[in-house]
């Protein structure tokens, strides 16, 4: 009687159950890595919206005050997206005939909003407040990165609940001084570590408190 | 098995396949921004706004301040300024949101013709009109007929004027299922003229409650529960003399909270009355009272005249006007601080519903207009009001929020706008002025009642907010002449408490620039011309300043009615009461009327006491129901003068022998996927002319089983109730010793308690906690499998429950029940029990020493929840508020009202109170942008500002000062449960009374 099994037939067998195991193994692996990739948490990813805005021009050429459109960073939770009329205090004047802006005379022409696509976008379990942070000396630029530079806007940090709490548990490193909050070119002193502590002093930081759950889910 | 096309098997696992890999492909679908095209100059998206406006209840109105969420109306709070409010809310104010935003509402114009109800236009409306109208004025208006309730609004009243010059044969009719007419037919029977009466409960010492509930629902109850409050709360410190008694038939929240309670049939109260009269030398004959009562009353009337000038006697609604009369006697006898005013409303009264349908009848009405009433469901049956309509033939107009029972026997109608759309002004029961702003846009094309009476008075497109401003520029220029500097300036400083109010209270309307829902321009607002002096006097300058600051502090000042004063009262015997079984109505804790019937979180509000929800019961004496075989739920027919209606029983200790009771507002049969049909419709066995207390009733068994659901069934305690529900100061026990380690203290350390001793039991922390909380409802199929999501309840215990009863003596726990109210929130243990056994850290603590449940985390096991032994958790077995709603209350337009700090909370997760976290985060934001700590008293928690009795102290237990702190130092303070060592954060006060020593021999 023959062998049913030639020889390599073991091998195989071996390599049928390491691969078996390599491939659960892996697929572990990825279902724990995917939720941490730009797939899932957008960044870096620029999506289209109704008008071809760029933050490039605006903020790095002219030099606009993040404030001057996002009014309510100071007071709200949102920071807010200018109305149409904010956009068309200037362009009234400017480019008035300019295509790329079309989206915004004909919002303002019909009455219909602008209808943006949201960029940086939180669980809706997550309640942040930007009013809070710039009050506290986190700066624009610690979370929403170089927008000068950008022509489309996306999203630079990963926005998850690990790179919230790295702040979280460990402000310092990311305080700055309440006059160079909406400063886009703002880079961290040598001596970082012991102004962010006097910061955090200075600006009452109850780092206790930092950490708990019920400060951004309720 | 399914209707769908057989696929053979490979067929069908590709299509298993492809729709796989569908789901997985999609991600989220991207969100939106959308910003207004031009925000208003003062509005900032994501900061919520509060405007001070009015709500009505029974025709008066309570001030109350509302929280709108990008032009979203979403929590009503009170207005400390408004003397119908104090600051403090009731369940229907507060419940006024869901109603705004009830799917049920009335869209369309409709016209019921020959083919049945069609849709029709507000235009064909006023065409339809407009010929009837020229007859009319033909004939100065005779068959003319205007039906509406009780109105205190100074616009519509002097609109209503305005209609009779031009048409002086109108008729206004007003109707109020709960009203005064027996208080107002009393007070004309003891002084000549109806006068409205106002007992001043914070200057009474000596209260005797004679079948009257001040403490219960109604226009005046907050301003009643907090005077009671600051009386008992005085009774703390100990030296007091402050005292209420209460005779009554049916137990009521006034009775619960009395030192001493007579349960007392009909008969009994109205002999009770006579004997006190005749004690105080009315010469009348003193009726024979059986030896409890003559002891009652003996020691009621000892304490009265002992405290001369400061003892008041109240007498209900639900007495016959001889009692109100002799009750007027004996309160001048005895300088009862009661002050007399005219009734607020209509200065000449207007006619009566029984005169509309006997009018109905004779055919003198061939026009009709109904604004806002509901006599088709409301009116006793007997009166027949909707048979005398329909054969009339009349030409019927009804104006109002919902298709309901009356709308559907008129041959037009109009949908009215919420009182949260519009604007408006009422007076409260004091007769202090409110001018209603609307709080959005209204969401439907709906119309007022002041376009219908300005089409009567040829202005087309009359706007609320036009009339309303010419009706107080006219009554400031008539003013001005006497007191117009004492009117603006003063107040507001002492207020304090409305800093964060909006100062622009005007343009509430216009803010809602991006959202879809108002489609009705507000351009049309206040830019139409006249030509008369109020229109021009609305234009000045002074007038302007004044408008605004009416409108922000919520009250008019200056506009309380005065005190009159009344000739000596006239002493009018009261006729005895007719011997047999006694029907007593009611109106519904939360439901009052019946018009808030659609309203699922008042359906679902468990009624004080009985904690029934989702219907009504026949409430009996249990001695009544052992001798007739009956237990709770089974089945009886009630018949009245050959009116039957079937109605489970209810045994109640406390209730008088020989009386049933019954509560108004249920059995609608037009309210809308929420009310129809729930409960049984009282109105039907209601009779005209004795609304209240009908005898002659016949009880009888149908050997069925009936629905009745209630949240507490009843539970003997075996001797646990003094622990749990403490009624005297105990010894402190020492805290049990712990395992675990001691809570580390943050900087603050959050903590509340309950003063069980100022707790009416009204449940406007219950609904209060409801709409702050996106707390859904779970309907009455959930309920009757014990199901409730409720994140406060009141605990009913009757802290006599563990006594004997004495048989015979009739002062046993049966006869004379002393419950007591305890509301139970999470009590936010230092030792949690339900931390410990949660696998995914779902319930942990903050180092604030909140105990919060992470909803992101939790998955369900429950844990948690049979480890609580406060059971204050609450589990969503459905998607009770997210996907799965009850009835009609996943439309989409129900999401509105969710406050957007607040998570709404998915099926399989774990929820509780959470002590308002959004509110102490809210106020912690705040102090923290101002770089200081949280002020005392800056956190207000839901529940603590809806309070009537101020009943809820919520504060900083590191502060030594803090209110918390200072009422954990009372000798009556107490934890629930202490024994087990779990060191709750919620504490109680011991519910203390007063008792009068005579009465108190160990009965």
């Amino acid at each position: 009687m023959t062998q049913l099994f030639p020889p390599v037939a073991n091998t195989l067998a071996r390599a049928a159950l390491l691969g078996a195991a390599l491939l659960l193994l892996g697929g572990m692996g990825l279902l724990v890595t995917i939720p941490f990739t730009p797939h899932v948490t957008r960044q870096d990813v620029v999506v289209e919206q109704p008008v071809q805005f760029s933050h490039a021009h605006h903020v790095g050429g002219l030099g606009l005050d993040c404030r001057y459109c996002h009014t309510g960073v100071e007071q709200s939770r949102f920071a807010g997206l200018p109305p149409t009329h904010t956009c068309m205090t200037c362009h009234s004047q400017l480019w008035t005939n300019a295509a790329i802006l079309a989206p915004v005379r004909e919002s303002l022409a019909r009455d219909e909003p602008l209808r943006w696509v949201r960029v940086h976008r939180l669980p809706d379990y997550v309640y942040f407040d930007h009013s809070i942070h710039v009050a506290k000396g986190v700066g624009c630029s610690t979370c929403h990165g170089a927008v000068q530079r950008m022509q489309q806007v996306r999203q630079v940090a990963p926005l998850t609940m690990g790179w919230c709490l790295d702040c979280h548990r460990d402000p310092a490193p990311n305080l700055r001084p309440r006059e160079a909050i909406y400063d886009m070119g703002w880079t961290p002193p040598a001596d970082q570590r012991a102004r962010g502590e006097a910061l955090i002093r200075a600006y009452m930081i109850r780092t206790e408190h930092l950490t708990d759950c019920s400060r951004c889910h309720r | 098995m399914t209707g769908g096309p057989s696929l053979p098997r490979r067929q069908a696992a590709l299509a298993l396949l492809a729709s796989a890999a569908t789901l997985t492909a999609c991600g989220e679908p991207p969100e939106e921004i959308i910003p207004a095209v031009e925000q208003a100059e003062d509005a900032v998206p994501g900061v919520p706004r509060r405007f001070a406006t009015a709500l009505p209840l029974g025709g008066y109105g309570r001030g109350v301040v509302v929280t709108s969420h990008e032009g979203r109306p979403t929590k009503v709070a009170g207005n400390p300024d408004h003397p119908a409010s104090l600051g403090a809310t009731d369940v229907f104010a507060e419940a006024a949101v869901l109603s705004l935003y009830d799917p049920d509402r009335s869209r369309l114009v409709r016209e019921t013709g020959r083919g049945g109800a069609q849709v029709a236009s507000w235009e064909g409306f006023v065409a339809a009109l407009a010929p009837r109208l020229r007859v009319l004025e033909s004939r100065r208006g005779e068959g003319l007929a205007l039906l509406t309730g009780h109105l205190t609004s100074p616009t519509l009243l002097r609109l209503i004027d305005a209609v009779r010059a031009r048409f002086p044969g109108l008729r206004h009719h007003a109707h109020e299922a709960v009203g005064e007419a027996q208080a107002l037919a009393g007070a004309a029977l003891a002084f000549g003229r109806p006068l409205a009466t106002h007992a001043a409960l914070e200057r009474a010492t000596v209260v005797l409650a004679l079948d009257a509930d001040p403490l219960g629902p109604g226009p005046d109850q907050i301003r009643h529960a907090r005077a009671f409050a600051a009386r008992r709360a005085a009774q703390r410190g100990g030296a007091t003399d402050a005292r209420l008694y209460a005779a009554e038939p049916v137990m009521s929240v006034t009775g619960a909270k009395a030192d001493h309670r007579l349960a007392a049939t009909p008969g009994l109260v109205r002999d009770l009355a006579v004997a006190l009269a005749a004690r105080l030398g009315a010469g009348l004959p003193a009726p024979d009272l059986p030896p409890g009562a003559a002891r009652f009353l003996a020691a009621a009337a000892d304490d009265l005249l002992a405290h001369q000038g400061e003892a008041l006697v109240l007498v209900g609604e639900w007495q016959p006007p001889a009692l109100h009369a002799l009750a007027h006697w004996i309160n001048a006898r005895l300088r009862a601080p009661v002050a007399l005013t005219e009734p607020v409303g209509p200065a000449t009264p207007p006619a009566t519903l029984a005169e509309l349908a006997g009018d109905l009848r004779a055919r003198r009405v061939d026009t009709l207009l109904v604004l806002g009433a509901n006599p088709a469901y409301d009116a006793p049956a007997a009166l027949g009001w909707a048979e005398a309509l329909r054969d009339s033939g009349a030409f019927s107009v009804h104006l109002g929020g919902w298709r309901d029972e009356t709308a559907a026997l008129c041959r037009w109608h109009l949908p009215e706008t919420h009182p949260l759309e519009e604007w408006g002004d009422l007076r409260a029961t004091d007769g202090t002025a409110a001018i209603a702003q609307p709080l959005i846009t209204p969401l439907y094309r709906t119309r007022s009642a002041h376009w219908l009476l300005g089409l009567l008075l040829g202005r087309d497109d009359l706007s609320a907010r036009e009339a309303v401003r010419e009706t107080w520029a006219a009554a400031r220029a008539g003013a001005d002449g006497e007191a117009a500097s004492a009117a603006p300036a003063d107040r507001g400083a002492g207020g304090g408490g409305m800093a964060g109010q909006g100062a622009g209270g005007e343009g509430a309307g216009q803010e809602t620039a991006n959202r879809g829902t108002a489609d009705r321009g507000a351009a049309g607002r206040g830019t139409a011309d006249g030509g008369t002096a109020g229109r021009d006097a609305t234009r000045s300058a002074a007038f302007e300043r004044w408008w605004r600051r009416a409108l922000r502090d919520g009250v008019v000042p200056g506009s309380a009615a005065r005190h009159v004063a009344a000739p000596a009262p006239r002493l009018v015997p009261p006729p005895t009461m007719p011997e047999g079984p006694f029907l007593l109505l009611r109106p519904d804790a939360a439901l009052w009327d019946g018009r808030f019937a659609n309203n699922a979180w008042l359906q679902e509000c468990p009624r004080p006491l009985t904690r029934q929800v989702w219907g009504n019961a026949a409430l009996l004496a249990p001695a009544e129901a052992r001798r007739l075989g009956l237990s709770e739920g089974d089945l009886v027919r009630l018949t009245l003068d050959g009116q039957a209606l079937e109605v489970p029983v209810l045994p109640r200790a406390g209730m008088a022998p020989g009386v049933v009771a019954l509560a108004l507002g249920h059995g609608r049969r037009r309210a809308g996927a929420i009310g129809d049909g729930v409960g049984a419709d009282a109105y039907a066995l209601r009779r005209p002319d004795s609304p209240w207390a009908m005898p002659g009733l016949d009880m009888r068994a149908t050997g069925r089983r009936g629905t009745l659901l209630r949240l507490q069934p009843e539970t003997p305690l075996e001797g646990e109730t003094a622990t749990l529900f403490r009624t005297a100061v105990a010894p402190r026990e020492p805290v049990p010793p712990s395992l675990n380690p001691p809570l580390p203290r943050g900087a603050e350390a959050w903590a509340m308690v309950i003063d069980t001793t100022r707790c009416i039991g009204c449940n406007a922390c219950v609904v209060a906690c409801q709409s702050e909380n996106n707390v859904p409802v779970v309907g009455p199929e959930e309920i009757a499998v014990g199901r409730d999501m409720h994140w406060l309840r009141i605990d009913t215990y009757d802290t006599r429950g563990d006594a004997q009863d004495g048989t015979g003596s009739g002062a046993g726990p049966e006869a004379d029940p002393r419950p007591g109210f305890q509301p139970v929130p999470c009590m936010h243990c230092e030792h949690a029990p339900c931390e410990p056994v949660c696998p995914v850290a779902a319930s942990v603590h903050d180092s604030e020493g909140l105990n919060v449940q992470v909803y992101n985390r939790c998955i369900g096991t429950r844990f948690c929840q049979a480890n609580c032994p406060y059971k204050v958790r609450r589990f969503n077995f459905h998607g009770y508020a997210d996907g799965q709603e009850y009835a009609s209350l996943g439309a989409p337009v129900v999401a509105a009202q969710r406050n957007p700090e607040v998570t709404v909370r998915a099926r399989g997760v774990m929820e509780k109170c959470t002590y308002c976290v959004q509110r102490i985060s809210a106020a912690r934001r705040t102090a923290a942008k101002e770089d200081r700590p949280i002020a005392e008293g800056e956190v207000v928690t839901a529940c603590q500002s809806a309070c009537p009795a101020q009943a809820i102290a919520f504060g900083d237990l590191q502060r030594p000062d803090s209110e918390v702190s200072a009422l954990r130092r009372q000798p009556a303070h107490y934890a629930l449960l202490e024994h087990l060592g779990t060191r709750p954060r919620t504490t109680y006060l011991a519910a203390l009374r007063h008792p009068n020593p005579a009465l108190e021999d160990g009965a």
